[in-house]
């Protein structure tokens, strides 16, 4: 097993180098430079080249990335150069990087603790109304765009609605039921988190939701559960320890990669709750080219991925002998 | 046989509750690490706190600061659509959302006041030498910075060199200082000093500039030469604007980035109106600013066109508190002379008689803009109001179509605009619509994202785009920002690549006029020659909508940055 992780870590590296390669090479070569966003509307010919000169875009791509790259390993990982201009790009992402970990926490929570039962009642009613209506809730939850629940819940549920009687001057009004970041986001133990979990889980509860109910539905139909139900245990027995447990083995590994995804940020949930994440980071340093947090992120969730995988295979090795013997 | 099962299941129960544990250990350390942080962030513990140093830039997610008995006003982030300033140093702050904080922080020798006149700042008063190439500035002497030291001309001399310096790497200097002699060879290396800033005394400053200018001075009052503390920014390295030392009307108390910016007010500043508010707190993100103001979070709010059917409604509340103002910007629809077929006048004259621009602006835009006929909007000095209304003329957009020289053989036409995939802008698809049907035009269109596009339409010469839309925003309140920056032969921002010798030679002598009058006039004078060779169809003039609650008194929505805070008090 350790041969097994040290041949796998030795990879990181030349993935990490493929990946980097790839994100610079795009950066540089792609339409739009962050020179050109810098000045805007206000650019001219003398300008872009001496800022381009100043920022050395102007030498050629080894240079660059080689420089790059030298930085890099003695952790400097550049400067913000549009957005944040000036800012280390280091500072920035561990800035940012708390708030994502914490809303994909909750999220990946909330899709587990919603998603298994509903996938596990499923796949115990197969083909029933119930599976029907949990079939239905997790097609809804997956098709209704972010983009449109976004502005629907807060409005729903984070605003104060006024009501008048109507023929009397009796005025009332209820919520707002969650509050709203406001230039301040309070972590974990705020309900303020809610909202924006919320939608983030939908994706994981689906995900979970069909897994567990088509895990449910194989291992139901396996022989050593006819033989459990033969041996004359009881239908709640078969189904918890027999069924349940191997039915969570393929949840386990999808949880697994998951983590992988915690220091990736969403652009959609984070812009629009203000939550002060990684995804708004990457947002706006897509749209104005700067190169430097762009790579400095993709490698970030290049390794994020890369060990989540990792560890998944190893946690796959524990489950699976014939993976541990070869 | 139950044996070796139970081992497997036992196996995998491990694992499961491994899993599990794990899981919960990361969410209580990662729980338990928050909580320390916000208990270090909160005003107990002042070494990390919010209240520690002036312009603290945190890392720490605090909690909201105790505002009782203090006047804040509350404001959504930047111009109103929040989002992080991209710097706070004057000499990089090139766009709108930096100079709302940087014109409130910084000042300079002159400033504009609400209707948009040049006034003295931290020159008291200023002299224009015979040939109108020097000015000599005499400074306040009162003026310090926010740490209490006097500002002198030496500051005034460090700043510009810095701001020319080009490890610094201003965008900005070119543009607006450039006219000052020695600034342009600084930049490109060719001196190390710049020969024309002169400091005769203390309080004395003289600044030569190459030609004479008359719209110079309103360069002056941008943030490039805003005057920053040589201590600040040379101990602060890279990023000193994290604790800024201003002379502005307010200084940073905190930035929270992707949060929250707060100022408070300069206690020792030196014009009247002092600042009536304590703090200003301007929320960044911006989400759902409508909310926070619906709910009282928020004192003020920009208002956007998926809410202006809602407020414009005399019936609703919010009608009560809208503010609507001009922008001093013109969006244009412009076409590229050098591409075929619009080198051709009588094509670009067609497409333009074929757009209504008043039925976009009614049905598209919600009456939220203002049809355009000019090139310089309303509220800019030298506007005149054009007469009658835009030009739509279907028959006359067919017919010279007919008379121009791609007669029967027009090529397909692409409309490049910026946009994220998906549908195209609906104004884009209205007016591409009314062409396809007016002229039997095969038009399409291409989407394009922001980068890419400015990237291309900086370089005219070579620009791939046939017809596009863009907007510009004046940069100082004079008619040469618009006329001759946008249409002179061989300017970058000259999209069309528009060229008129005759343009140019008048253009020559407005720089050169003395009085202002004829000056303007001259300039009106242009904007005539080119609207009938139609480089460009103007197509509105943009109007911010404010929504602002009653007790807050004295707010203005100028169209330009200005320093605005001041003005402002709260009753309530």
């Amino acid at each position: 097993m350790a041969a097994f992780v040290i041949r796998r870590l030795v990879w990181l590296p030349i993935l990490l180098f493929f990946v980097s390669v790839i994100t610079f090479a795009l950066g540089l070569y792609g339409p739009g430079d962050p020179v050109q966003v810098m000045l805007g509307m206000h650019a001219n010919p003398e300008t872009i080249e001496r800022l381009r000169h100043e920022y050395g875009f102007d030498q050629p791509f080894y240079i660059q990335y080689l420089n790059y790259v030298a930085n890099a390993l003695q952790g400097n990982f550049g400067y913000s150069l549009v957005k944040y201009r000036d800012q280390p790009v280091g500072v920035l992402i561990a800035e940012k990087l708390p708030a994502t970990i914490q809303l994909n926490l909750v999220a990946i929570l909330l899709g587990c603790a919603i998603g298994v039962p509903l996938g596990l009642v499923a796949g115990l009613k197969r083909d029933t109304w119930l599976d029907l209506v949990v079939r239905g809730i997790v097609v809804a939850g997956i098709s209704f765009p972010i983009i449109f629940l976004n502005p629907v819940l807060t409005f729903i549920f984070s605003r104060r609605h006024e009501f008048t009687l109507a023929a009397t001057n009796f005025t009332f009004s209820i919520g707002p039921f969650l509050p709203m970041v406001q230039g301040h986001w309070d972590g974990l133990f705020s309900p303020k988190i809610i909202l924006p979990a919320f939608i983030e889980s939908l994706g994981v509860i689906a995900v979970l939701t069909r897994q567990m109910r088509a895990g449910m539905i194989e291992v139901l139909s396996e022989d050593y559960i006819r033989t459990a139900r033969a041996k004359g245990l009881r239908e709640r027995v078969v189904v918890v320890r027999h069924a349940m447990r191997n039915a969570l083995i393929p949840i386990a590994t999808i949880l697994g990669l998951m983590l992988g995804g915690l220091v990736a940020g969403s652009f959609l949930v984070e812009n629009w709750f203000d939550v002060p994440g990684v995804g708004q980071l990457a947002f706006d340093a897509l749209i104005s080219r700067d190169y430097y947090v762009i790579m400095a992120l993709t490698l970030l969730i290049a390794v994020a991925y890369i060990l989540a995988n990792l560890f998944v295979d190893v946690l796959y090795g524990f489950l699976d002998p014939r993976i541990r013997q070869s | 046989m139950s044996n070796s099962s139970e081992t497997g299941n036992r196996w995998l129960l491990g694992i499961v509750v491994i899993l599990v544990v794990a899981l919960f250990g990361a969410i209580c350390l990662g729980a338990a690490a928050v909580f320390m942080l916000t208990q270090a962030g909160s005003p107990a513990a002042p070494a990390l706190g919010a209240t520690a140093a002036p312009g603290r830039t945190s890392v720490v997610p605090t909690r909201a600061p105790a505002t009782s008995g203090k006047k804040v006003l509350r404001l959504p982030g930047g111009s109103g659509g929040g989002g992080d300033p991209p710097t706070l140093d004057p000499a990089l702050a090139g766009d709108a959302e930096s100079a709302v904080y940087v014109a409130e922080i910084f000042s300079g020798l002159v400033t504009l006041d609400p209707n948009l006149k040049v006034q003295p700042d931290i020159a008291e008063k200023w002299d224009i030498s015979e040939d109108r190439k020097t000015l000599t500035f005499y400074l306040r002497k009162e003026v310090k910075f926010q740490d209490g030291r006097p500002v002198t001309a030496q500051d005034f001399k460090y700043t510009i060199e810095r701001a020319a310096n080009p490890a610094t790497a201003s965008p900005t200097a070119d543009t607006y200082l450039g006219d000052i002699v020695g600034v342009k060879d600084k930049l490109n290396r060719k001196a190390a000093e710049v020969s024309g800033v002169q400091v005769i005394d203390d309080y004395t400053l003289k600044i030569t500039i190459d030609q004479p200018k008359a719209y110079f001075l309103a360069k002056l009052t941008f943030p490039t030469a805003y005057v920053v503390d040589k201590n600040n920014v040379e101990r602060g390295g890279r990023t000193w604007t994290d604790r800024p030392n201003g002379t502005g009307p307010f200084k940073l108390k905190e930035y929270v980035r992707s949060q929250r910016i707060v100022l408070a007010k300069n206690e020792n500043y030196y014009l009247e109106p002092k600042p009536q508010v304590d703090e200003v707190q301007f929320i960044l993100g911006g989400g759902s600013f409508m909310t926070l103001y619906e709910n009282g979070d928020l004192d003020s709010t920009r208002v956007f066109i998926s809410d202006i059917e809602r407020v414009s409604d005399p019936s609703s509340p919010l009608n009560k508190e809208l503010f609507v103002g001009p922008e001093l910007s013109t969006q244009f629809v412009v076409f590229n002379t050098r591409k075929p077929p619009f080198d051709d006048p009588k094509v670009r004259q067609a497409f333009a008689l074929a757009i209504d621009r008043q039925k976009v602006v009614d049905v598209v835009f919600q009456k939220m803009p203002l049809v355009a006929n000019s090139i310089l909007p309303p509220g800019m000095p030298g506007y005149t109001e054009p007469g009658g209304k835009p030009p739509y003329d279907l028959a006359k957009a067919k017919q010279l179509l007919a008379e121009s020289k791609y007669a029967g053989k027009l090529p397909d036409i692409t409309w490049t605009t910026v946009g994220a995939g998906g549908a195209a802008a609906q104004d884009i698809q209205a007016m591409t619509a009314m062409i396809k049907d007016a002229l039997g035009v095969n038009i399409s269109i291409q989407q394009t994202d922001w980068a890419t596009f400015i990237g291309q339409l900086n370089d005219p010469s070579r620009n791939p785009y046939q017809i596009f839309d863009i907007g510009w925003i004046a940069d100082y309140a004079d008619p040469q920002n618009f006329v001759e920056i946008l249409f002179r032969t061989g300017s970058t921002q000259n999209w069309s690549a528009y060229s008129n010798p005759e343009a140019d030679k008048i253009l020559d002598q407005a720089g050169l006029e003395k009085d202002t009058a004829t000056r303007f006039k001259l300039y009106q004078q242009v904007e005539q020659m080119i609207l009938a060779d139609f480089p460009v169809m103007p197509l509105t003039y943009s109007r911010q909508y404010w929504l602002t609650k009653p007790y807050v008194k004295g707010m203005i929505y100028p169209p330009m940055i200005i320093p605005r805070l001041k003005y402002v008090s709260l009753e309530k």
